[in-house]
C-alpha cells in the first residue's frame, strides 16, 4: 500500500494518523456517515490539507534548495572549467613560446655556424692590403659560394649543426637562462638585433648548405624556424660587408692619420697638442692596474682629452664619421652628437686610443693575462660614454677594425699556418719582410684573446649606457672558432679560444647559463677531441677542461 | 703564474746553444727568413737541426735533441702542466738540455744561456720528472738560488708546472720561512744556501733521499766568497749520487773551472759572449742635457710607447724614494725596493709588482738577476751601472742582467740608459763595445721625433729578433 500512489499514501497516511483520526471510525463509515459535513470532519480535512500543504511546501522548498545548490555547483564547475581552459591556453602559449625560443636559439646558433664558412676564401681577397676598394667585399661572397662546394658538403654541416644546437636543445633551461639575461644586460637586446643582422648575410650565402642538414638533424619544428629566418633576411644588405667593412674602416683610419699629420704640419699648435694628447692617452692606458678604484685618474685624463677634441679644441678640420662605422646612421633624438661631421682630431684620438688598447693587449696581456680586465673596463666605459657616441651609437667600430686586422680569428677568419696566404688570414704579423716567430705570434694571440673577452663580457646591467660590444659578440666569436671543421683547425684558433675562455668561464656562464656550459663542452672537449692531431694548442684546450673541473668543479664530461 | 705561460717556447731567434756560430746563423735564417720570401704552399720549418757539439756526442746520448715535449717521455702530469701554461714546444736550450738531464743514469750539467730562454722551466721539468710523488713528505730535490726573491719565484714555477701532480709539496727554505723545531716535509725544496745549510745541520731537512741539486744563477753563487762556500758545504752533506745541474746566463772563465769541479763529468751547454746580448730588446740611450732634467725626461718616456710594467734601476735608495714620490704624483703605481727592506717586507713589495698591483718598480741592484716578471716591457738604467771603489769602471755584467729583465721569452723589450756627462757616456760606450751593441741615441728635444725614433727602433729590433743572429 505504501508504494501504490502518492495520493493514496497521503490519504492513508493522514487517515491512519492516530492523533487526528478517531479510533472507532472506518473509512467507509466516515464517508457514509451522516456527519460527513459536520464540523469535526471539516476540521479534520482542513488539518489534513494543512499538513499536506506544509509537506508540499517543504518539498518544494527543498527541491528549490537542491536546485539552487545544483546551480551553484554547476557554476563552480563551469568556472573551474574556464580556469582550466585558461590555464591550458596559457600553458600552450608558454610551451609554444619556449619552442619558438628554442628554434630561435637554434637558428641563431645556425647563423653563427654558417659564419666560419666565409673565411676560406674572402680573407684571401681581403687580407692582402692591395685591395682598397669595397668591390672586394662584393666579390667575397661569390668566392665563398664556390668554397663550400669544393669541400665535402656532408661532413661540414653535420659537424657544425651538432655543437650549438645540442647545447641549448638539450635542456630547456638554457633557453630560459639566457633569455632573462637579454633583459638584464643593457644592450644585450640590441645585441640580439645586431646578432641576427650580422649573420644573415652568411645565411644568404651559405644557407642552402647548413639549413638543410640542420632541418634533418634536429628539426622538430621546421615551421617556426622558417618564420624566424624570414625576418632576419631583410637585415642582410647593410650587414653583408661587415667583416670586410672593418678592413675598409682600417684603411680609412690610415688615410685620416695621414691627412691630419699633413694638416698639422702647417698648424704648429695642432701638431704640438696632438702629440701631447696622443702620448697622454698612451701613458694613461699603460698605468691601468687591477686595483679597485685605482684607475679613476687615468680614465678622467683620457676622457678630458677626448672631450676637448670633440669640442674642437684645438681646432681641426671636420670629417664625416660614417667612414669609420659599419652601419649607416641617421640623427637620433636625444643624441649629443648628431652633426654630420666631427672634428678630425677626435676621430684621430679615438683611433689612437684603439691602437693603445690593442697594443696594451699585445704587449702586456699575453705575459700577464690579469692586466686585461682593467683595460677592458676602461674600453667599455670610454666607448659607451654618451659624450663620445655619434648619432646615439658607439664608435667602437674604430677599435674593432683594428681587432679585425690583428686578430681575424675572432671574426671567423681562418687559414693554414703553413702557407703565406693562410698566415696572412690568421693575422700573423710580418716584420721587416719576415713572419714574426711562432712564439711572438702566439704571445700576441694570447693577449688579444683575453683582451677581446675583457671587452665583450662586460656587465652593463647597472649602467645607463648601452654596451658597445655585448656578450652576444663573444658567443658569436666563439661559435666562429669552434665550428671550424677539424681538418682546418689551427693552433692560432686554439690559443685565441683558450685565452678568451680562461678566467672568463664564470662570466660567460653568468651570461648564458647552461647554454654556456654546453658551449664550453663543445670548445674544450668535443672540438679538441675531434682534432686530427694533438698539437700543443689542442692540448691546451683539453687541459683547460681539466682545470675547469679541478678549480671550479665544472665537469664538462671529459 | 700565468705570466709564465709560453715562456718555454723560444723563438728560433734566441739562444741556439751551439758552439758553432755557423749553425746559429743558419738556424736564424731558416726559421724566419725563408718563409718571408717564399710563396704559395710553403711548409714552414721552424725546428732547425743544430749539430751536436763534441761533448754531447761523447756522452753518446741516445735522445739527442727533442722537438716536442711529448718526445721527452715526461710524466703526463708534468706534460699537462706545461700545456696549461701554453708552452708550445721546447726552447733551444730546453731542446738540448732536457734530453741530457733526463737521461739515465743521471748526468751532471752546466748550462749557460741568455736571460729569458727558459732555463728555469728546463730544470723544474727535470726536477719534477725525477721526484717520486708517492713520498710527498720526503725531500728529493733541492734548488738553490742567490736571493729569497729568486728562491720564491722558482718555488712558484715548480708549483705551476707541477699543478697537476696531485701530491706535490714544495717548500721554501729562505730566512724566516721554517720554524726552528719543524722538519721540512716536502718533495721539492727551493732555498738560499745559508738557510739550507743551517736546516740540514739542525737535522730539520733530511737530505738522505735527495736525487737532484740545482743551482740557479750559478756564476754568482759559486763566485761570491760566502755563497760559494755555503754551496760547497751543502753539497758535501748530500748523497754522492745526487745529480748536479748548474744554470746561469753568464759563466766567466774563472767560474767555469770551479763549476767543473763542483759538478764533475758534466755535460756543457754554452754560448759565446757576443751572443749574450739579448735580441729583441731595443737598446737605446737618452742623452740628457744635465742630471737635473733626468726626472722629467723619465716621465715622458711612458708616452712614447705602450708600456706594460717597467723597472727603473737607480744607484741609491734616496734617488729611488725621490723618483717614486714624483712618479706617483704623475699617476703611476710604483713600488720602490732596495736594501732598506728586509725579508718578508721585500716579499710583499715584489709580490705587489709581480701581481700587477703596481707597474713601475724602482730598485737598486737587488733585482738585477733572475727575477722574472714577464710583462716588463721597459728597463731604464737611470744611472749607468758602475763598479769598483768610487765607481771607477763600468759594470757590463750588471748591465746585461738588468736589461735581461725585459724582452723575456721573445717578447719585445726596450731598454733606455740615461747619460748626462762625459763619464757616464764613456762608460756606456765601453759596455756597448764589449757586447758589440749598437745603442740608439735619443734626444729629449722634440718628443714627436723621439717618439717616431723609438717606434722605429722597436719595430726594427723586433724584425731583427726574427732573423738576425746577433744583437747588432
Amino acid at each position: 500500500m505504501a508504494g501504490s500512489s502518492p495520493a493514496g499514501r497521503r490519504w492513508t497516511h493522514s487517515r491512519s494518523s492516530p492523533v487526528r483520526s478517531p479510533p472507532a471510525r472506518s473509512p467507509d463509515s466516515t464517508y457514509l456517515s451522516g456527519d460527513r459535513n459536520g464540523e469535526m470532519n471539516h476540521l479534520e480535512a482542513l488539518m489534513a490539507a494543512q499538513v499536506l500543504h506544509s509537506e508540499v511546501r517543504e518539498r518544494a522548498v527543498k527541491s528549490l534548495d537542491d536546485y539552487l545548490h545544483e546551480q551553484e555547483q554547476k557554476k563552480l564547475a563551469k568556472r573551474e572549467q574556464e580556469l582550466k581552459e585558461l590555464r591550458q591556453r596559457e600553458e600552450d602559449r608558454l610551451r609554444h613560446e619556449t619552442k619558438l625560443r628554442d628554434e630561435e636559439e637554434r637558428l641563431r646558433a645556425l647563423q653563427a655556424q654558417t659564419v666560419p664558412k666565409l673565411p676560406p676564401k674572402p680573407p684571401q681577397q681581403a687580407a692582402p692590403p692591395t685591395e682598397p676598394t669595397p668591390e672586394s667585399t662584393t666579390v667575397a661572397p661569390n668566392k665563398d659560394d664556390t668554397a663550400p662546394a669544393t669541400q665535402p658538403a656532408a661532413a661540414k654541416p653535420i659537424n657544425t649543426s651538432n655543437p650549438f644546437s645540442s647545447g641549448p636543445v638539450a635542456n630547456g633551461l638554457s633557453a630560459s637562462a639566457s633569455q632573462p639575461e637579454q633583459v638584464k644586460t643593457n644592450g644585450h637586446t640590441s645585441a640580439a638585433a645586431s646578432f641576427s643582422a650580422t649573420p644573415s648575410p652568411f645565411a644568404k650565402q651559405a644557407t642552402p648548405q647548413p639549413a638543410n642538414p640542420f632541418a634533418t638533424v634536429t628539426a622538430p619544428k621546421p615551421a617556426p624556424q622558417a618564420q624566424a629566418q624570414a625576418p632576419a633576411q631583410p637585415a642582410k644588405p647593410p650587414a653583408t660587408p661587415d667583416a670586410d667593412r672593418y678592413v675598409q674602416i682600417h684603411k680609412n683610419l690610415k688615410k685620416l692619420r695621414a691627412l691630419i699629420t699633413e694638416h698639422a704640419k702647417t698648424n704648429p699648435q695642432l701638431k704640438k697638442l696632438m702629440g701631447e694628447m696622443r702620448r697622454e692617452i698612451r701613458k694613461s692606458l699603460g698605468q691601468l692596474t687591477g686595483v679597485k678604484g685605482a684607475n679613476k685618474k687615468q680614465l678622467e685624463s683620457i676622457k678630458s682629452i677626448l672631450m676637448s677634441a670633440i669640442s674642437n679644441q684645438p681646432p681641426s678640420p671636420p670629417i664625416d664619421p660614417s667612414s669609420f662605422v659599419v652601419d649607416a646612421r641617421e640623427p637620433v633624438e636625444g643624441a649629443l652628437h648628431n652633426e654630420p661631421q666631427l672634428p678630425a682630431l677626435f676621430i684621430y684620438l679615438m683611433n689612437q686610443l684603439g691602437k693603445a688598447i690593442i697594443n696594451q693587449f699585445i704587449n702586456e696581456c699575453g705575459a700577464s693575462p690579469r692586466s686585461a680586465d682593467p683595460v677592458g673596463v676602461v674600453t667599455a666605459q670610454l666607448f659607451s660614454a654618451k659624450e663620445f657616441l655619434w648619432r646615439g651609437k658607439s664608435l667602437i667600430d674604430i677599435l674593432m677594425a683594428k681587432f679585425r686586422v690583428v686578430c681575424p680569428v675572432v671574426f671567423g677568419y681562418r687559414g693554414s699556418d703553413k702557407t703565406e696566404q693562410g698566415r696572412a688570414r690568421l693575422g700573423w704579423r710580418k716584420d721587416g719582410g719576415a713572419w714574426i716567430s711562432e712564439q711572438q705570434h702566439n704571445d700576441r694571440m694570447m693577449g688579444l684573446g683575453i683582451g677581446y673577452a675583457s671587452i665583450a663580457l662586460r656587465d652593463f646591467s647597472k649602467s645607463s649606457n648601452i654596451n658597445p660590444w655585448p656578450p652576444s659578440r663573444y658567443w658569436k666569436s666563439m661559435a666562429n672558432i669552434v665550428n671550424t671543421p677539424p681538418a682546418e683547425m689551427t693552433d692560432t684558433q686554439c690559443i685565441v679560444l683558450k685565452s678568451m675562455l680562461n678566467q672568463h668561464e664564470e662570466k660567460f656562464i653568468n651570461f648564458y647559463g647552461s647554454a654556456a656550459v654546453a658551449a664550453l663542452r663543445r670548445a674544450l672537449v668535443e672540438w679538441p677531441n675531434s682534432a686530427p692531431k694533438k698539437t700543443p694548442g689542442v692540448m691546451g684546450l683539453q687541459v683547460l677542461a681539466v682545470m675547469c673541473k679541478r678549480d671550479m668543479g665544472l665537469d664538462l664530461g671529459l | 703564474m700565468a705570466d709564465l705561460a709560453s715562456r718555454i717556447t723560444e723563438p728560433e731567434a734566441s739562444a741556439a746553444p751551439s758552439q758553432d756560430m755557423g749553425d746559429v746563423e743558419a738556424s736564424q735564417t731558416d726559421g724566419a727568413g725563408t718563409i718571408g720570401g717564399g710563396s704559395g704552399l710553403q711548409e714552414v720549418n721552424y725546428d732547425v737541426e743544430v749539430s751536436l757539439n763534441e761533448l754531447q756526442r761523447d756522452s753518446s746520448n741516445p735522445l739527442g735533441s727533442a722537438h716536442t715535449f711529448e718526445e721527452l717521455g715526461l710524466p703526463s702530469e708534468v706534460l699537462q702542466g706545461l700545456m696549461a701554461m701554453q708552452f708550445q714546444k721546447p726552447s733551444k736550450v730546453q731542446e738540448k738540455a732536457l734530453p741530457l738531464m733526463l737521461a739515465n743514469p743521471p748526468q751532471n750539467m752546466i748550462a749557460q744561456s741568455q736571460s729569458g730562454t727558459g732555463k728555469t722551466a728546463a730544470f723544474v721539468t727535470t726536477v719534477l720528472s725525477r721526484v717520486d710523488f708517492s713520498q710527498p713528505a720526503q725531500p728529493q730535490a733541492l734548488i738553490l738560488a742567490p736571493s729569497r726573491e729568486l728562491a720564491r719565484q722558482i718555488q712558484g714555477v715548480v708549483q705551476t708546472i707541477g699543478q697537476f701532480c696531485s701530491s706535490l709539496v714544495v717548500a721554501a727554505a729562505v730566512p724566516g720561512a721554517v720554524a726552528r723545531d719543524t722538519r721540512i716535509e716536502a718533495s721539492v725544496v727551493c732555498g738560499t744556501p745559508g738557510t739550507v745549510m743551517d736546516l740540514i745541520r739542525r737535522r730539520q731537512f733530511d737530505v738522505s733521499q735527495l736525487k737532484v741539486l740545482v743551482i740557479d744563477e750559478a756564476d754568482n753563487m759559486l763566485d761570491q766568497q760566502g755563497l760559494g762556500d755555503q754551496c760547497a758545504r751543502v753539497k758535501q752533506m748530500l748523497p754522492p749520487t745526487v745529480q748536479i745541474l748548474l744554470f746561469s746566463a753568464t759563466f766567466p772563465d774563472g767560474v767555469v773551472k770551479y763549476a767543473e769541479k763542483f759538478a764533475p763529468n758534466s755535460n756543457h751547454i754554452k754560448l759565446k759572449v757576443q751572443e749574450l746580448t739579448v735580441r729583441g730588446i731595443s737598446q737605446m740611450f737618452m742623452d740628457c742635457p744635465d742630471e737635473s732634467q733626468k726626472y722629467s725626461i723619465l716621465c715622458q718616456l711612458y708616452g712614447l710607447m705602450q708600456i706594460g710594467s717597467s723597472i727603473i734601476f737607480v744607484k741609491t735608495r734616496e734617488s729611488a724614494n725621490e723618483i717614486m714620490k714624483r712618479m706617483v704624483a704623475d699617476g703611476h703605481k710604483v713600488t720602490a725596493l732596495h736594501g732598506a727592506f728586509e725579508g718578508s717586507e721585500r716579499d710583499l713589495l715584489i709580490d705587489e709588482f709581480r701581481s700587477g698591483r703596481t707597474k713601475v718598480l724602482i730598485t737598486t741592484n737587488v733585482l738585477a738577476r733572475g727575477i722574472d716578471v714577464s710583462s716588463v716591457s721597459m728597463v731604464i738604467n737611470y744611472d749607468v751601472p758602475m763598479k769598483g771603489p768610487g765607481d771607477r769602471e763600468p759594470d757590463p755584467e750588471t748591465y746585461l742582467h738588468r736589461i735581461g729583465r725585459t724582452g723575456r721569452f721573445g717578447r719585445v723589450g726596450v731598454s733606455i740608459t740615461f747619460i748626462y756627462d762625459k763619464k757616464s757616456f764613456d762608460f756606456l760606450q765601453q759596455i756597448a763595445e764589449k757586447y758589440e751593441i749598437d745603442l740608439i741615441r735619443l734626444v729629449p728635444d722634440d718628443w714627436d721625433t723621439t717618439e717616431k725614433e723609438v717606434q722605429r727602433v722597436i719595430k726594427s729590433s723586433r724584425a731583427q729578433a726574427g732573423f738576425n743572429p746577433s744583437a747588432k
